[in-house]
């Protein structure tokens, strides 16, 4: 052997090894529906299932829905096209209230200082968007998503009939409904025909509720007929989505009161200096309420309260985010000036609003068990959001913004969020009905975007 | 000299977790064809890293360079998802240069410089990969320069001992989940140089003519970064909470135990065992501590609790004639890296190494040495700090080649 043959046999091992590099094999995972049909998926509920979020149903939103995110996951296992009542791509949104969706921007306080915060993208919603009837016989919509239904609301005839007046009727279902002066929402789903459903309900009614502070309307009855009682209403609706042999999913409902929209703002946020503590002992002493300087608890409107029907907060109620943060800053709203019972949440109505939560969720588990569904503890999830998770490195609390699960309107996930709840459906759904359905990368999924 | 040593050191592109955590063992063309054992039988200059007390068995004078173009490539599949990432790491350059050198044939005594870089890793992951929040992109580089002495004390016994001067950088870069209003993803560059020192201390005992031991330490060696630059870049509302700064870091480079043995059945034949024993512990937690500290920056401690691990490193070699040897070797490695612990910067398995070398002598004065390397890992693991859950699969691949001056 000469130094040439060397050179070629080692430039020979060199070739060979580049080959052998070799990017590790892929080998296919197997991905499987079980049993179950995904060919007509169909998502019913309210605000997350249909994408309201940043206070407005808006595209991107819609796009980014719990039910829009699970069929992308049911589209590999051989599910079909997913159709949403999509408003316009470019559209500024419709809220509640007809104002447009919210933004991360700058806000000027009373006090001149200006700070991170969410602002309206524009002046009033998009009412010709919001206004234009999407509803296609030839395409009947997969998303029933359909943003502050009450679950009794779901087998009301007319229940998108705008002549029933405000508050009688859901103007979300209008735009998308085959027959808004009479029909109902469960006719439209039945109609589609589907072969599995997800129904995530109950939410939206006690989350109203909450944030009007318990103040406008009532909780709806844990029992009762159907179109009057939760569980009545529970079971009408899934005695016929099952009734064709249709599979599908339940999920419980959050304890809303972890939302950021409650907790944001703390009980005993009145900080006072010697001045404004004197100030408000001269005229709170008399009726037994005496601050000191420091961290003090705000002072409400209770009318249980005493002849003058004032007191100052306990541990555990809650200002809502829908204060007016400049009157509290600024005009001695919450201490000379005590918030009204709207803006708050007392211990009584935090007990009501858990219990009527705890008595949904019983329901809704022993559902999952008579009809054979799969049970999503969506519960556990938000609770679990609370406390603080990590997702491939990143960090997710219910936080108001930086906590990066929830939309600015502090009350709906963000896509990340949902693209993390996705994750809980599919998880139970892959174990309740034998399926491999993969769950999704909710880092392709957006969080809160920063100025 | 201080200004070659860093170009030098800058050209040089360092490799995937060769070894066990992030040591690399590529120091010998001779020693790496015989599974990377070498700590009984002195062979060549590479004797100044493998046993220092082993150089003064040396015949001859000789100046030995050498590289060794390493090609690594792993597959992240996301055990939650399905769907995968891949590296595209730059080839790595492991580069070890060795001179030693003695009065006359009848000396006992050796003098050596060794130049050689036995930790680093380069590992740069696919843009948008799902774990791009726990890391993008991973540069470490260290370079030894460790001159040595070696006595043959009697005719059976040698001893060594070098003094090892360490250099480093290391370039720890993230994406920040803070998105701007374009759609970009912030994104952190950590950036510093390094420095440490420590030791390479090793005796040799020719028992017989046949058999052979050594036992070599070599010392921790603790990398700081006192003055490491960090860069974010986020969306301008979040400029004030990630200010840009200097911060300080460090990284223990372990200690290394190793007993060697060395048999030669016959004239043509050498057969080497040796035993690690690293002392990986030392790699508990690693801290960036940042000068200026925000609500949303920091200081951070992610735990590693690395484990001390053993290495078994075998091999053989054949001369065929004078001029003309070959080997073989395998080596077995134990990872150091506890299960919950593997992160997308060290995807670490226990492993078996194969190798194979060549050499043949030109001449009275050249010789050449090749050897080629192959590795495959394979390791699933839910990290517990990200919660980054898969399977990292990784082959490795590097042909070596060494060329040495003899007098």
């Amino acid at each position: 052997m000469n130094f040439k043959n060397t050179k070629r046999l080692i430039l020979g091992l060199g070739i060979l090894s580049f080959t052998f590099a070799c990017k590790p094999k892929e080998t296919s995972i197997e991905v499987s529906a079980g049993d179950v049909d995904p060919t007509r998926f169909v998502s019913i509920g309210g605000i997350t299932t249909s994408g309201f979020m940043d206070d407005a149903l808006y595209a991107e939103g819609q796009e980014n829905s719990l039910g829009a995110i699970l069929s992308e996951q049911f589209k590999l296992v051989g599910a079909g096209n997913f159709n949403q009542p999509l408003m316009p791509s470019s559209s500024v949104g419709w809220s509640q209230n007809g104002m447009s969706r919210l933004l991360l921007g700058y806000k000027t306080d009373c006090l001149s200082i200006t700070s991170l915060s969410p602002v309206r993208i524009a002046s009033q919603g998009d009412l010709t968007g919001f206004g234009s009837y999407v509803y296609s016989s030839s395409n009947k919509f997969n998303n029933f998503g359909i943003p502050f239904i009450k679950t009794t609301e779901f087998s009301t005839p007319g229940i998108g009939n705008p002549a029933n007046g405000l508050g009688l009727y859901n103007s979300f279902f209008t735009r998308m409904a085959s027959d808004p002066l009479n029909g109902t929402i469960k006719a439209d789903i039945l109609a589609k025909n589907p072969t599995f459903f997800t129904l995530f309900t109950g939410m939206d009614e006690v989350l109203m509720f909450a944030k009007n502070g318990a103040s406008v309307g009532s909780l709806t009855p844990i029992n009762g007929a159907a179109g009057i009682g939760f569980d009545g209403s529970i079971t009408d609706l899934l005695t016929d989505l099952t009734g064709n042999g249709s599979r599908g999913a339940v999920s419980n409902i959050p304890d809303v009161t972890d939302f950021p929209f409650f907790t944001t703002i703390p009980y005993d946020g009145l900080n006072l200096d010697a001045d404004n503590a004197f100030t408000l002992n001269e005229i709170y002493n008399p009726i037994g309420i005496y601050f000191q300087v420091g961290k003090n608890a705000f002072v409400i409107e209770d009318p249980t309260a005493g002849a003058f029907g004032a007191r100052q907060m306990v541990e555990g109620e809650l200002i809502l985010l829908s204060v007016p943060l400049d009157s509290m800053k600024c005009n001695k709203m919450g201490s000379v000036f005590p918030f009204r019972n709207e803006f708050i949440l007392t211990n009584p109505e935090l007990l009501q609003i858990r219990n009527t939560i705890s008595g949904f969720n019983a329901v809704l588990a022993s559902a999952a068990t008579t009809y054979n569904l799969a049970f999503v503890d969506s519960y556990s999830f938000f609770k679990k959001i609370k406390t603080g998770i990590v997702y491939n490195g990143i960090s997710l609390s219910a936080k108001f913004v930086s906590g990066g699960a929830y939309s600015l309107d502090a009350v709906t996930l963000n896509p990340r969020g949902n693209a993390l709840l996705a994750n809980e459906f599919i998880t139970s759904i892959n174990q309740k009905f034998k399926a491999t359905i993969p769950k999704v990368d909710a880092t392709k999924y957006r969080g809160v975007i920063f100025p | 000299m201080q200004k070659l040593l860093f170009t030098l050191f800058f050209f040089l592109t360092s490799q995937l977790v060769l070894s066990q955590g992030f040591q690399v063992n590529f120091q010998g063309q001779k020693q790496q064809g015989m599974g990377g054992a070498g700590t009984a039988l002195p062979i060549d200059g590479a004797s100044l890293f493998f046993n220092p007390g082993s150089t003064s068995f040396l015949k001859e004078n000789s100046v030995n360079l050498a590289m060794t173009p390493t090609f690594a490539r792993t597959l992240f599949v996301d055990a939650n998802t399905n769907q995968s990432a891949r590296t595209n790491s730059p080839m790595g350059t492991p580069f070890s240069a060795y001179a030693v050198y003695r009065k006359s044939a009848e000396s006992k005594l050796f003098f050596g410089l060794a130049v050689y870089t036995p930790f680093g890793s380069t590992v740069q992951w696919e843009d948008e990969w799902m774990g791009r929040f726990a890391l993008t992109r991973l540069e470490l580089k260290s370079l030894f320069i460790q001159p040595t002495v070696s006595v043959k004390l009697t005719e059976k016994v040698g001893l060594g001992v070098g003094f090892v001067y360490c250099v480093g950088n290391v370039n720890l870069q993230k994406d920040l989940p803070v998105m701007d209003a374009s759609g970009n993803y912030g994104h952190a560059e950590l950036a510093g140089k390094a420095n440490g020192f420590g030791v390479n201390a090793g005796v040799f005992v020719q028992a017989t003519e046949k058999i052979g031991f050594g036992l070599t330490y070599r010392s921790q060696v603790n990398m700081s970064v006192t003055n490491g630059q960090a860069t974010f870049v986020v969306p301008s509302s979040l400029e004030a909470n990630f200010p840009n700064g200097s911060f300080s870091s460090s990284l223990p480079l372990p200690q290394v135990i190793t007993l060697g043995f060395s048999y030669k059945p016959t004239d043509k034949l050498s057969l080497a065992l040796d035993v690690n024993y690293v002392g990986w512990k030392a790699y508990d937690t690693l801290a960036f501590d940042y000068e200026t500290n925000t609500s949303s920056l920091f200081d951070t401690k992610s735990v590693r609790s690395y484990e001390n691990i053993f290495a078994f490193r075998g091999g053989a070699n054949y001369d065929f004639t004078d001029k003309i040897a070959a080997r073989l070797g395998i080596a077995y490695g134990i990872s150091p890296v506890q299960n919950g612990y593997v992160t997308p910067e060290t995807p670490d398995a226990n492993r078996i190494n194969y190798t194979a070398g060549l050499s043949y002598k030109v001449g009275k004065h050249f010789a050449f040495d090749a050897s080629i390397f192959f590795t495959h890992l394979k390791r699933t693991d839910t990290n517990i700090e990200t919660n980054l859950s898969g399977t990292f699969t990784t082959n490795v691949v590097a042909p070596g080649l060494a060329v040495i001056y003899r007098f």
